[in-house]
């Protein structure tokens, strides 16, 4: 694929935007696409990137990501025009909500992005809340992008804007809610299911893992299930499991 | 100019040198959606063992500069459910398989390796003496040579198909382990698993990996590998099926030089789902140009 469009964000998050070659039309919400970094060997790993927002109509695909390291180093420097190799779309997505039903979404940090092409796959008649975590005014990007799709609250964990501390403080005691979708930090991910405990709140969580091969067949990128006797791998049987599945 | 890929490994014809090495492959299901697995000279499928194994925790990889440190702590579904379902379907895959053995003990060796066999469903054991990253799981014998040999005797009567040991490159001297096998009955050995590495997190100042400590692959050891098959090459007389880093025909041709009669694929399979077809064509184009005919002519030239 080629880059359209490397813009950054915050200080150290960008949007890649990348057009050309690619099945746009068999994306589900909550898959990623792993991506080559450099053009020798230097990074054999592939990087995987939630997509953010794939446009089947203009043919584009947005991936988000945070510079953390010589890979992402590498993705900031590709130009408008430069060759990217991306493999995908790899995992199972999100599950969508039934018409009508009442939907909380909820994402910390880089993990929101793949709840956007989320929000933009639910059905007309939900309006879901959506709480986006970030730590703090600096670090927020795509409120306005979300807004378009549902209620936005915003929580900063200095309060520099929107609510002062993590995302589960902006939850109320009530629980009006049939569906969680939520990606982000593990214990974010925690302490939402804690907080929904015994509640009949349906819950999809987007797990992250350092990962090797991505289509499933090097065990590198496992998790536990709920029962404690098995695994279930994040690149294939996720990114997104049904909260009880898994141990978070 | 036509070349012929194909090779002889202790009787089993392979039609071409390249197959994916153990545990980077897992049974070829997935990599079966990426291209048809009879392209392919073998199959090696991820490491068996007589009970499932849930593996490490995680992280359990990690990239370095050129390459990658894994420890994912031999987790594999166990024998029985290998038995009925990884390798029916991969019986019908129209390719050579190769099981990949572990165990913590030399009975269980014996067992895992006894069923594979008799089920009909496999063309060689690859026995695992040399993986790093569990406590009993092999490579206390891989590195000692008398109690590998003692292993291989033990297993052997159990073995009714070739029987390849994958050596450990974490010991002084390879010759000597690769010469213990060969005493114990191994028909061909493969060489090399990882060698045991580390990467420290900066941030959190502790290793990055949960085992601690993984093995290194990739590119990076590539040198090590070569140059461990050119020496156990000169030890022993058996076939030899070489890897470390290997990512292009160029990479496949240099172990073939070095003594090597297939080669084996493993952190390349990542980097590019489709490596191991890439990389045979790449060997076939390198073979024309180079007037090579059969790998025959060259295996071993640089010894």
């Amino acid at each position: 694929m080629q880059v359209k469009e490397n813009r950054q964000l915050t200080k150290d998050v960008y949007a890649l935007k990348l057009v050309g070659d690619f099945p746009y039309h068999e994306v589900q919400a909550g898959q990623f696409v792993d991506i080559k970094i450099g053009a020798g060997l230097e990074f054999p790993l592939r990087r995987p990137l939630s997509i953010a927002h794939c446009d089947v109509k203009k043919q584009e695909l947005t991936l988000i990501y945070r510079v953390v390291g010589g890979g992402t180093t590498w993705l900031r420097h590709r130009d408008v025009g430069d060759s990217v190799d991306v493999l995908g779309p790899l995992g199972t997505g999100f599950p969508l909500p039934k018409p009508q039903s009442s939907v909380l979404v909820v994402g910390g940090g880089v993990g929101i992005p793949p709840l956007y092409q989320l929000v933009r796959e639910f059905d007309s008649s939900i309006q879901p809340q959506i709480i986006l975590g970030f730590r703090d005014k600096f670090d927020c990007f795509w409120i306005e992008e979300f807004a378009e799709y549902g209620k936005v609250t915003v929580c900063t964990e200095d309060g520099s804007k929107g609510h002062k501390g993590l995302v589960t403080t902006a939850l109320g005691a009530e629980n009006k809610w049939d569906y969680l979708y939520s990606c982000g930090p593990k214990p974010m991910l925690r302490a939402l299911k804690g907080h929904f405990e015994g509640t009949t709140i349906q819950g999809y969580v987007s797990l992250e893992e350092r990962m090797a091969c991505g289509i499933g067949a090097c065990s590198g990128c496992t998790c536990l299930t709920s029962d404690g006797k098995g695994t279930k791998r994040v690149c294939k049987d996720g990114p997104v499991f049904p909260w009880e599945e898994v141990v978070l | 100019m036509s070349v012929d890929l194909s090779v002889n490994i202790t009787g089993l014809t392979l039609k071409n040198p390249v197959m994916p090495a153990s545990g980077c492959f897992g049974f070829g299901r997935e990599y079966g959606e990426y291209y048809s697995l009879d392209r392919l000279g073998a199959v090696v499928v991820k490491a068996t063992t007589l009970h499932p194994r849930l593996g490490n925790s995680t992280p359990r990889v990690t990239e370095v500069t050129g390459g990658m440190l894994n420890a994912i702590g031999l987790a594999n579904p166990g024998l029985d459910q290998v038995l009925e379902e990884e390798l029916p379907w991969l019986a019908n895959q129209n390719v050579p398989v190769i099981v990949n053995v572990a165990g913590d003990t030399v009975e269980d060796y014996c067992i895992v390796v006894d069923q594979i066999c008799q089920s009909g469903l496999a063309h060689a054991i690859e026995l695992n003496v040399s993986c790093p990253n569990v406590e009993r799981g092999g490579l206390a014998f891989g590195v000692d040579p008398q109690v590998l040999r003692r292993l291989v005797e033990a297993v052997r009567p159990y073995c009714t198909l070739p029987l390849i040991v994958k050596l450990s490159p974490n010991v002084s001297r390879i010759q000597d382990v690769a010469m213990a096998a060969a005493e114990g009955g191994a028909d061909a050995l493969s060489l090399i698993n990882t060698l045991v590495g580390m990467q420290i997190d900066l941030r959190t100042r502790r290793p990055v990996l949960a085992n601690r400590t993984g093995g290194l692959s990739g590119p990076a050891i590539k040198p090590v590998a070569v140059r461990m098959v050119y020496d156990v090459a000169k030890a022993v007389d058996l076939p030899l099926i070489g890897m470390g880093g290997i990512f292009t025909g160029k990479d496949a041709l240099e172990f073939i030089m070095a003594g090597a009669s297939a080669v084996a694929v493993g952190t390349a399979n990542f980097t590019d789902p489709r490596a191991c077809p890439r990389i045979i064509r790449e060997l076939r184009e390198l073979m024309a140009a180079e007037g090579i005919k059969n790998l025959e002519e060259i295996r071993g030239c640089a010894l």
